[in-house]
């Protein structure tokens, strides 16, 4: 039941003046699943159901639609985020634990770093000194570090919480089912607030934001990592080509879903260009509000300090 | 990148921290918060819980709270916090991020610096270059009052070479990571600035009011001072770096005797390019009389 397959780009120009009502998802009960007019709680209900069926495919899925490449948006937002040891993460739609993970692995090696520097500073000691200093290190190999992942979808964080016993991820790690627009967390919480591919599918955008300021500390840093809109003419006529004919196939083909994988392309059209965002975003009170375009504007990554 | 500025609004985490009292600097930021508020008429009026004391934009002269701070200040006072960690921790993202920490923020506020802490230290250099700015204008408020002597230009040099190198003294061993920085070609313009500026002002206080070609000439020779003498200073372990002062000293001496000497130069110049010339006249008879032999 789809209304129009080619990209609205009209509805999505509009004159800057614009108040958001007109937007067609912020405000009233008419929003949008992809190009369809829905009401918010068959929206909810809906992408619930989405992330329901592609749980179990969801981490193949992303390597063959964007060929592996998400694995370098991810890694980039991480080393963008650069971490020290004893930052807390709240990891919001975080799902099956991508980002968790990524994190853990980098505050690790830069405490393994910081330790070397250490043990350079301190090599009048004697060979049991140094012994003895391994064994009190070795329980504090993340330099109490922390992350929470956060998900509404609880099939999703079964993925993540199976993902990581396979790959042996224990410490340092918590799995909490929640809504975005209503984070179960007490306010000045989190060193970092991250959502990767999430905020696409929460309702109310500008409740989410507000959330991440609330529970985020004083000095604290909100990361964006999501699908936003190429300027560049030729790329984004190849780019529509790609995401309308060749993903929903892929989903069809791989995961047995092709209704699924139509939201998806359909929802990143729909989704607020960059500088849309940005303004959100400092709406919701952060400062420093700023992005990245990795790949002509296919992902971007805005950054905001609550300051 | 974008240069949309937002209204300055009270940073909450300011606000809870600390005060700000220093209202003549407010001045400027009132009447940019003015205009920026005109030019944003309805936008910004969000429905969201209040968070704190909310920026008060009226009346003409700008009743701000005290409590009001901008992001560039709050950014040098992570700057300065940070400072103190950088004997430990280099000039890097962790030395804010602990600099962060003193302040009560969050180690993530580190994010708004480069990685590879270059604004730590072009805030270091400038902060220092204020510091020998203010030394100066005391001295020579002293000198005008009568309570001390007008130094010979060569002393006035060295002192005030010898005074901006010893701030650089709690940071010895870091400062050639630091130097390597300023030298990457992004940083280039504001390094070179805040180093001209500074040689400028040395200048200045010392009573040079050159217009002609000598301007040039004298900030060319006391960078060259400046910088060999820091170079000097990295590697020295004498006690109080009292060889970097007397390196200084024989510099700042040769430079003197410079002034002496270019008239002196000229000719030997002259010189030197006749003596090169016949040489090269030589060789090439040389060459030609062995080709046609």
């Amino acid at each position: 039941v789809r209304l129009c397959r080619c990209p609205c780009r009209a509805l999505l120009s509009r004159p800057p003046g614009a108040p958001r009502s007109l937007r067609g998802f912020a405000a009233g009960p008419e929003m949008h699943f992809g190009f369809q007019t829905v009401t918010e709680a068959e929206r909810r209900k809906k992408i619930y159901q989405v992330f329901e069926s592609v749980a179990k495919k969801y981490d193949v899925m992303n390597d063959s639609m964007t060929l592996g490449i998400h694995r370098l948006w991810k890694d980039i937002l991480v080393h963008k985020m650069n971490p020290s040891p004893g930052t807390t993460l709240l990891d919001v739609a975080g799902g099956t634990g991508d980002i968790a993970f990524r994190f853990i692995n980098y505050v690790r090696s830069v405490r393994e770093q910081q330790l070397q520097r250490k043990l350079k500073h301190h090599q009048n000691l004697s060979w049991q000194e140094i012994f003895d200093s391994y064994q009190e290190d070795k329980f504090n190999s993340l330099g109490d570090s922390q992350v929470v992942v956060c998900d509404i979808n609880r099939e999703m964080l079964k993925v993540g919480k199976q993902k990581a016993q396979q790959l042996g991820y224990s410490e340092g790690l918590s799995w909490v089912l929640g809504n975005a627009e209503e984070l179960p967390f007490d306010d000045d919480k989190f060193d970092v607030y991250t959502i990767a591919f999430g905020i696409r599918n929460v309702t109310r955008i500008d409740l989410a934001l507000q959330e991440a300021y609330r529970v985020l500390k004083p000095g604290g840093r909100f990361l964006c990592l999501e699908f936003s809109h190429v300027s560049n003419p030729l790329l984004s006529r190849l780019y529509d080509l790609y995401s309308f004919q060749v993903i929903p196939v892929l989903g069809e083909v791989i995961a047995g879903d092709w209704k699924s994988y139509q939201y998806l392309v359909e929802s990143i059209r729909r989704f607020p260009p960059q500088e849309e965002l940005k303004e959100m975003i400092e709406d919701a009170g952060f400062f420093k509000v700023d992005y990245e375009n990795l790949n002509f504007g296919i992902v971007a990554i805005h950054s905001g300090f609550k300051l | 990148r974008c240069q949309h500025c937002p209204p300055l609004r009270a940073l909450q985490a300011s606000a809870v921290l600390r005060r700000v009292s220093d209202e003549h600097k407010k001045e400027p930021l009132t009447s940019s918060s003015q205009q920026q508020f005109d030019s944003h008429p309805a936008g910004h009026q969000p429905e969201r819980d209040p968070q704190g004391p909310r920026p008060s934009y009226t009346g003409q002269g700008g009743q701000e709270s005290e409590d009001y701070e901008s992001e560039e200040q709050l950014q040098r006072r992570i700057l300065t916090a940070a400072l103190e960690f950088v004997p430990e921790h280099g000039w890097t993202a962790e030395a804010i991020a602990e600099g962060a920490k003193t302040l009560g923020l969050s180690v993530a506020a580190a994010g708004m610096f480069h990685s590879d802490g270059s604004e730590l230290i072009l805030h270091f250099v400038s902060e220092c270059n204020t510091k020998l700015s203010e030394l100066l204008e005391q001295e020579q408020k002293l000198v005008q009052l009568g309570k001390a002597e007008k130094k010979p230009t060569d002393k006035f040099l060295r002192d005030a070479v010898e005074a901006r190198l010893r701030m650089l003294i709690p940071y010895i061993e870091k400062w050639p990571q630091a130097l390597s920085v300023l030298l990457l070609p992004r940083n280039i313009p504001s390094s070179l600035s805040l180093l001209t500026s500074m040689i400028d002002d040395i200048w200045h206080y010392a009573g040079d009011q050159s217009t002609d070609f000598n301007w040039y000439t004298r900030r060319a020779v006391l960078t060259g001072i400046y910088n060999t003498s820091e170079l000097v200073m990295l590697q020295d372990s004498s006690p109080d770096f009292e060889d970097t002062w007397r390196f200084l000293e024989n510099r700042v001496a040769d430079a003197m005797n410079m002034s002496n000497t270019a008239s002196q130069v000229q000719s030997t110049g002259e010189a030197v390019v006749q003596g090169l010339m016949g040489a090269a006249v030589t060789v090439s008879n040389a060459e030609t009389s062995r080709a046609v032999r």
